[in-house]
């Protein structure tokens, strides 16, 4: 922690607690330790001293020891000679100037002074606390801005309470700068200042802040049911706040001795500082989820800072665009008469990319078209389009971008009158006369991905900026960064190996009808539905650590050949619930993985040909084995370990490590043209990979046969590798 | 020859949970360790809880046969409370706010609490009380409920994944239990919990609704996943292991076999007495399946699922001397 700082904030906090002690004396000479103090209207009485030290002040008498507590805690104030202050002394100051500023707040009445005067709300009551408390908890309202100060003139204050109104932040304020506040430049500009329309002035001391954190205090008693106590409840209340409510504070103007000590206590919450002036940062996080204290950010900037620091995540309910929108209308066709628009297909470049950036690179909400507007061309119009996506967060991951980038099909498809197909560079894109008529225009596409992107990831991503090119010379500029990007992604993938990573990860999302069935995916084998490969997993589990995909440690291995670890079988047992002990990622004979009932495919041996074939869920017709998908999918699923029976998503058949303990794609003699076709010259590559000559053309399919004995002639006669391997089992 | 049975002991057990406080006089429910009605090899200190369901306006979906018991109270919910528990013997109601839904009368939260409060005022039994599902207006109208009617020990009916956070706030505020909803997957039921334990909510005053269908309309499929669910329970996933309140008689009661009157299918017999078996049916599977709590629109249909458990829980429930329901049973001679 910043020196500077921390020495402020154990200044100011001695200072408080001298004034405290100072009023509490006075207090005393003229009343009887029995009368009455508290805020009006709370069963809480004085709600920071009751969070902090477990006691309840309802009397004057009280306050002595509270304010005793809040002396004890002081650091030794800083000198020339000594300063060893750092981060835990100034937390320990900021609870005790919290302490004390509550209890000058609580003495003012007792003083003459009164808490709710002008404009000045003072201390909030229960009734409103209920109200109002439960949308910081519950989520619908974001967070709140314990704004401390004032702004350079009532302009800027009231385009700061807009911009923060906009975002839903409830704004408390108080204090004040060389006597000027933030609520009396409001005032000025006639902008109403009640709980209705979330502004909240408290007081124009830097004491009644207290109050806002009261009201945080408050919340954590109320909606979190926690109780007051010992030290270890006071961390559950400060905790409850840190992951709860998100507030944060924005420091206006001067930050002096008593504002740093504020601060120091705000941060004991989890409450960064974001301030307008240049005070020292603090920005490694620790007891805030990031930075403790960002400086020197300018005014306009200030909300979109704040809520990144103190990530707040903002979400949207209704998308701001002129049609309606929903899964409803993701299967909708635009036809060519109804074409207002149209891009890509095989008349025009069009392609999307996602990239993710550093914090600081992404203005989030930034939507912009480079070329021609719906509007600027004629009906049935063929442009070029770029759909250049770029996203930041705190946790986001280059390894995220393909995942968020492949959403972006599901998130166009939905609006309706938009029709969209195809992924990356085969992108066909058209927006129907009638959505155009409504309104919607090629920004609306950005307006759409920025939204949803931020609604449904919330957790890896923070901000989103589109650029939307629809003139060549921007879209070929971009597209072979693009395409570069693609192909990386795609080598990235490929040298992704089970032997390169620690980790795996489980899915359990089918354990409702196949109640023992648990996925193991591997970068080398994908879930057998073929919707989840190993980095949507992890992506999965970035996003929801409570859903159905976990990460697995391997651990140590117990058999390389088959691909069992010590680890996954210990999952394995537990996830299964003690129905299977061992797992194989590697073979269908020995301790296969069970198969709920969702596979793409179905993988088996054919016995008396040394090999397998792969029948798809598409594929009605008869199999050399006798049985029709169907009929095998019934053997093979419901969370069975059947030997010789697997499930398998389609192009797992493609990987080095397919069933590579029983020898391998070598093994397949059959498989359908269906399949033939979705693998193509990725299946064509693999097999000369073998390094068996003419080998694809020895995999028969339907067209060949149906039937095991023509198939095993058919065998012998191409010379398949497979009569040569022996049985399986 | 003997057969010789070899008890199975498990793990795990279910939470107890208490339903109703304050002026309620409580039922509790769960904290048996086996599988549902093993009374051979485990014990369960409760059975099966019936109760009626109760709504604050005229339920004008309602097939006539499942009206006329209601005849004259419905839409009456103090009215009809009273005839619940006096005539119909139910252990507690379930309040659905029906009226409350936008498109059904679009009532407000304020009247919505006025009506649960008329409810607590004519009957001392625990109360359910579903709002007009997930959404923004459940949640105004069940935390309106839930603050006016603080320290009832109500269960309010339902949190799901998608929106939890404002009645898991309630329900922790104002000393309430919570039903979680969780479309008939063990997966979403246990993800619930654990969201539901992130809030500081207590799962020993959480119900789970796996969500079910009527007899012919997916039965099975809720079966397996109670049964998942409380397999899991047994094994020690105290993520899992709360009591299954399920609501049969809203399911029952739309299946065409209960809605068809008997002119248009004169081979299926008496539409009322139909109507009661669907009911029957699926209540008794649910039961079987491990539900602690059956919610039932139809009094004969609660008269004759308690005379079977009866039949197997050998009394009728006594109260013991802090007024809690006993309706304890541990396996008996005659039973083993």
């Amino acid at each position: 922690m910043s020196r500077i700082i921390a020495s402020a904030a154990i200044r100011g906090g001695h200072a408080c607690v001298r004034r405290a002690e100072t009023m509490l004396a006075e207090a005393l000479g003229r009343h009887n330790r029995n009368t009455a103090i508290g805020f009006p209207s709370t069963a809480y009485a004085l709600p920071i001293i009751l969070a902090l030290t477990g006691k309840r002040v309802e009397k004057l008498g009280d306050l002595e020891e509270a304010v005793g507590a809040a002396r004890s805690w002081l650091p030794a104030e800083p000198t020339e000679k000594l300063w060893l202050p750092y981060l835990g002394g100034a937390l320990d100051a900021g609870a005790a100037t919290l302490v004390a500023q509550e209890a000058i707040e609580a003495l003012k009445p007792l003083h003459g002074i009164p808490l709710e005067f002008d404009y000045w709300l003072g201390p909030t009551t229960d009734g409103i606390l209920r109200e109002q408390g439960i949308k910081l908890v519950d989520g619908r309202m974001p967070g709140f801005a314990a704004c401390v100060g004032a702004l350079p003139d009532d302009e800027t204050a009231e385009q700061l309470a807009r911009d923060l109104q906009e975002r839903n932040l409830l704004v408390f304020m108080g204090a004040n700068c060389a006597g000027e506040t933030m609520a009396a430049q409001l005032n000025r500009r006639g902008v109403q200042m009640n709980w209705e329309t979330f502004l909240v002035p408290y007081g124009p001391d830097t004491s009644s802040i207290v109050h806002a954190l009261g009201f945080a205090c408050r919340a954590a008693f109320t909606f979190g049911g926690l109780k007051p106590g010992g030290l270890e409840e006071t961390r559950e209340i400060l905790l409850y706040n840190q992951r709860r409510v998100f507030a944060f504070v924005l420091a206006l103007g001067e930050v002096d001795d008593e504002k740093y000590a504020t601060a120091a206590g705000a941060i004991n919450f989890g409450f960064p500082v974001i301030a307008d002036t240049d005070i020292p940062e603090i920005l490694p996080s620790g007891i805030c989820t990031y930075e403790h204290v960002v400086s020197n950010v300018a005014h306009r900037d200030m909300p979109a800072r704040a809520v990144e620091v103190r990530g707040v995540k903002i979400h949207t309910v209704e998308i701001p665009i002129p049609v309606r929108h929903g899964p409803a209308f993701e299967g909708e066709r635009v036809r060519r008469e109804e074409v207002a628009i149209e891009f890509g297909g095989k008349y025009t470049r069009c392609f999307e990319y996602l990239a993710s950036r550093p914090m600081d690179q992404v203005q989030d909400g930034l939507i912009r078209v480079v070329g021609p507007e719906i509007g600027d061309v004629p009906e049935g119009a063929r442009l070029p389009l770029a759909i250049f996506v770029e996203v930041a967060g705190r946790k986001m991951q280059p390894e995220f971008e393909s995942i968020l980038e492949r959403h972006i099909h599901s998130f166009l498809s939905e609006p309706m009158g938009v029709m969209h197909l195809g992924q990356r560079d085969t992108v066909w894109l058209r927006i129907s006369k009638k959505a155009r008529d409504a309104g919607f225009r090629i920004e609306h596409l950005g307006t759409v991905l920025l939204h949803k992107l931020r609604n449904d990831f919330p957790a890896i991503v923070d901000k989103v900026q589109v650029t939307l090119f629809t003139e060549s010379a921007g879209v070929e500029e971009l597209y072979p960064t693009a395409a570069a990007a693609y192909q990386s992604r795609d080598e990235r993938m490929g040298a992704l190996t089970d032997e390169r990573v620690e980790i795996f990860y489980s899915c359990a999302l089918c354990q409702s009808y196949a109640p023992n069935h648990v996925c193991i995916i591997t970068p080398e084998r994908l879930g057998l539905c073929g919707a989840y490969n190993w980095l949507d997993g992890k992506a999965a589990y970035e996003i929801n650590p409570h859903g159905g995909n976990l990460p697995v440690r391997k651990g140590d291995s117990v058999d390389p050949v088959l691909g069992q670890w010590k680890g996954i079988n210990d999952f394995i047992r537990n996830a299964s619930n003690g129905a299977f002990e061992r797992f194989s990622a590697y073979s269908m004979i020995t301790d296969p993985m069970t198969s709920c009932g969702c596979f793409e495919c179905i993988a088996c041996i054919l016995p008396g040909t040394g090999g397998i074939m792969i029948v798809d869920r598409e594929y009605a017709g008869e199999t050399p084995v006798g049985m029709t998908f169907s009929s095998l999918a019934e053997m093979t699923g419901g969370g069975q370990q059947t030997p010789g029976f697997i499930g398998i998503g389609t192009i797992y058949a493609l990987s080095r490590k397919f069933i590579s303990a029983d020898g391998g794609l070598a093994r397949l003699v059959w498989t359908t043209t269906r399949i033939k076709q979705k693998l193509g010259d990725r299946l064509r590559q693999r097999c000369e990979e073998l390094g068996k000559p003419g080998f694809y053309e020895k995999i028969a399919d339907e067209t060949v046969c149906t039937e095991l004995e023509p198939l095993i002639e058919y065998l012998a006669t191409v010379e398949h590798p497979a009569l040569e391997m022996g049985e399986m089992v | 020859m003997s057969l010789d049975l070899k008890p199975k002991k498990w793990a795990g057990a279910l939470r107890e949970v208490t339903l109703g406080a304050g002026s309620r006089r409580p039922v509790a429910v769960g904290g048996g360790n086996g599988l549902p009605l093993h009374t051979f090899e485990a014990a369960f200190p409760h059975r099966p809880a019936l109760a009626l369901e109760i709504t604050d306006v005229d339920p004008v979906r309602w097939v006539e046969s499942v009206r006329q018991p209601w005849e004259g109270v419905l839409g009456r919910p103090a009215e009809a409370a009273r005839r619940a528990v006096a005539d119909f013997g139910a252990d507690l109601l379930l309040v659905h706010l029906m009226g409350t839904h936008t498109d059904r009368g679009n009532r407000s939260p304020e009247q919505a609490a006025a009506d649960v409060g008329a409810v607590l005022e004519a009957v001392n039994v625990p109360l359910i009380v579903k709002g007009p599902g997930a959404g923004q207006k459940q949640n105004t109208v069940l935390a309106r409920v839930a603050e006016d009617c603080r320290g009832e020990g109500l269960a309010l009916h339902s949190a799901t994944n998608e929106d939890y956070k404002t009645l898991a706030a309630v329900a922790v505020a104002y000393g309430h239990a919570l039903v979680g909803e969780s479309p008939i997957d063990v997966n979403m039921a246990k993800q619930l919990n654990i969201l539901l334990a992130d809030s500081n909510v207590d799962l020993n005053r959480v119900l789970i609704d796996p969500l079910t269908g009527g007899l012919g309309y997916g039965l099975e499929y809720s079966y397996s996943v109670m049964e998942r669910i409380r397999l899991a329970a047994l094994g020690g996933d105290a993520m899992l292991n709360c009591p299954i309140v399920c609501l049969v008689g809203e399911e029952a009661w739309k299946a065409k076999e209960a809605k068809v009157p008997a002119d248009k299918e004169p081979l299926w017999g008496s539409q009322r007495e139909r109507g009661i078996h669907w009911e029957v049916a699926t209540a008794m599977t649910l039961i079987e399946a491990g539900a602690e709590v059956v919610v039932l629109r139809h009094p004969e249909t609660l008269d004759r699922i308690r005379k079977q458990l009866d039949s197997w829980f050998g009394s009728e429930p006594s109260h013991d001397r802090e007024g809690v329901v006993q309706n304890s049973f541990r396996a008996t001679d005659e039973h083993r």
